[in-house]
């Protein structure tokens, strides 16, 4: 992969040459001390820590309009997506958004932001609650290690292009490694487990902490579940939208008439681990944990993945 | 293939109130609109709200027709609709019964409730290739007579001696219960499978209704010897996409949406949770 040394003075130059192109976001401290992705004015504002929400919420917003009806017509108000980048990704968010490109792979409003949208990963120090994968990792369009720089995409390459006044010498270099607590991506031996483990104690166990919160899957970086939701404001065209929703909400599995697939805690709990570790639909099999610590971190009673994960290969029958 | 998100407009044309809380709505569309029994679609009340239904009729033209329950705010407001007013329509979505599976051998439907509209648009194509399949059956089981639907459309089919049919409700005023001349019982579903004769090798089975029914029933067939390949039964699930994307129907690692609605019960075998 190509690869650069940076000198001094590169990131407030690559900086003023993204905010050319769009909006720039990155990780910066708020003043109550929380690291969150936010508009990056200067680059010394970049802060090492994991932003609080993952960079999901710029490709897959909170809430976004589907469409408006007026004169009998439903229209997508088409306004463009903006150009934008978001600096100082991790590997594992870089993961994620490469998991989110396939979710939504024929998703209309996603794929627009995305086109529009230039990565630029970082390398990162793991912290308590991370469970990063091992192996490879997707670059993004820029990657910063250290002193020096990789280019993952032809856009890459172009930033890069125009940024050799402070940048050094040339190199063809692989990415460096993750500096991994090493999770393994593979996922067969817990699949079987995970397939045994219906009437096992853990889930009603673990389940009995949880206040069905919600709060690990907002934070979580491939969480996606949404619900479409329609307003009709006095006076305003009646549009649609879909907002974040969560599967640990009493009402994800609610159908008419009141009968409720996932009614108990342990049940959500359950289903929640199965989608991160085995996916759905097209994507069954694969695991969307990318070990970011996010859910750990957010959970009030302390509930982590890796907990159930441990706890599901040590206890699970055979 | 890209997703889209957008309904088209189809027009109430007509509307049969024959049983309370249970009307059968026509709709129109500009365009044919070509779903199969077994899909659904996803019908908005412009400004209330959208829900999944599935089809109720074999038509496969411009039309669009779906029993719906009065039931929550949004068919709530249907309800409330008069007749040429507009109405988004999404789909067809999902996979229906694969009817050529049902060709060429005796078929036995089984409907609990509401779970009778989509059995009622596979009637309709199983009747329209009548002449193709073997003997046809359905056990119809419901809350109380007045709640049976379709009930002269069924009554003459079984008059005409192109269906075997019989009903059961949970509860009836007098015993025994006549309607419309067909005999109906008093009591749970699966009882009425001991009126039928079946020749188990050579039936396909197809099962609508609560969950309920499912658990009892699915087994109960393939006891009798039904392979789990020709035992069909439509799931219910809470949908908001339609394309198996905002995960609420998710079950076994499948999307009901998109992988289903209708699964066979070997499917179903190896789907935890699924029933």
């Amino acid at each position: 992969m190509k690869s650069f040394g940076v000198g001094s003075g590169f990131g407030e130059a690559l900086l003023s040459l993204l905010q050319s192109r769009g909006r720039v976001f990155g990780p910066v401290r708020g003043a109550d001390g929380i690291c969150r992705l936010g508009p990056l004015s200067r680059w010394s504002d970049l802060c090492p820590d994991p932003p609080y929400l993952p960079p999901k919420k710029y490709l897959f917003p909170p809430r976004e309009r589907l469409w408006s009806l007026a004169a009998d017509e439903y229209r997508r108000n088409g306004r463009c997506a903006e150009a934008m980048a978001l600096v100082g990704l991790a590997p594992c968010d870089l993961r994620a958004l490469a998991y989110l490109d396939r979710v939504f792979a024929d998703d209309p409003h996603y794929q627009e932001r995305r086109r529009r949208t230039l990565l630029v990963g970082t390398a990162c120090t793991p912290t308590e609650e991370c469970s990063c994968l091992v192996g490879d990792y997707p670059p993004g369009d820029i990657f910063l290690a250290g002193d020096r720089l990789w280019c993952g995409s032809a856009q890459g390459e172009e930033f890069a292009a125009r940024l050799l006044s402070v940048l050094g010498d040339e190199q063809d270099r692989p990415l460096p490694p993750p500096e991994a607590a090493g999770r393994p991506a593979s996922n067969g031996r817990l699949l079987a487990a995970f397939g045994r483990s219906a009437e096992a104690p853990l889930w009603a166990r673990i389940a009995k902490r949880c206040l069905s919160c919600g709060a690990c899957s907002a934070v979580c970086p491939t969480c996606t579940c949404y619900d479409v939701v329609d307003e009709a404001l006095p006076g305003k065209a009646p549009q649609r939208f879909r907002t974040w929703d969560n599967c640990f909400f009493t009402s994800f599995a609610l159908v008419a008439g009141g009968h409720n697939f996932r009614r108990d805690r342990a049940e959500r709990l359950r289903f929640r681990f199965e989608h991160k570790f085995f996916g759905f639909g097209t994507l069954r099999g694969e695991t969307s944990c990318v070990g970011c610590g996010r859910c750990a971190r957010a959970c009030p009673v302390g509930i982590s993945l890796e907990e159930i994960r441990q706890a599901l290969l040590t206890e699970s029958p055979r | 293939m890209t997703l889209d998100f957008l309904p088209r407009t189809a027009i109430l044309e007509e509307i049969d109130g024959q049983v309370p809380d249970h009307h059968l709505f026509s709709f129109r569309l500009p365009d044919a609109f070509p779903i199969a029994p077994g899909q659904f679609a996803e019908l908005t009340v412009p400004g209330i709200g959208g829900f999944a239904v599935s089809t109720a009729a074999f038509v496969g033209d411009h039309r669009f027709q779906a029993c719906i329950r009065r039931i929550g705010r949004v068919t709530d407001a249907l309800y409330r609709l008069p007749l040429g007013a507009r109405v988004g329509l999404r789909g067809p979505f999902g996979k229906g019964f694969p009817l050529e599976e049902f060709l060429g051998r005796d078929v036995l439907l089984i409907a609990g409730g509401l779970g009778m509209a989509p059995l009622r648009a596979l009637l309709q194509a199983l009747v329209a290739r009548r002449g193709e399949i073997g003997r046809l059956s359905l056990l119809y089981g419901a809350h109380d007579p007045q709640v049976i639907l379709f009930k002269e459309e069924l009554n003459a089919l079984a008059r005409q001696g192109l269906l075997d049919l019989h009903y059961t409700v949970d509860f009836a005023a007098e015993i025994p219960w006549r309607i419309g001349g067909i005999a109906c019982q008093v009591g749970l579903l699966p009882k009425l499978l001991d009126d039928v004769r079946l020749q188990p090798r050579q039936t396909v089975a197809a099962v609508c209704g609560p969950p309920g029914l499912y658990r009892c029933v699915l087994d109960e067939l393939a006891g009798f010897g039904l392979a789990a390949e020709t035992i069909f039964a439509s799931l219910e699930r809470r949908m908001r996409c339609g394309i198996g994307q905002c995960c609420h129907c998710a079950v076994a690692g499948a999307y009901v949406c998109r992988d289903g609605p209708v699964f066979s019960l070997a499917q179903l075998r190896r789907m935890e949770g699924a029933i």
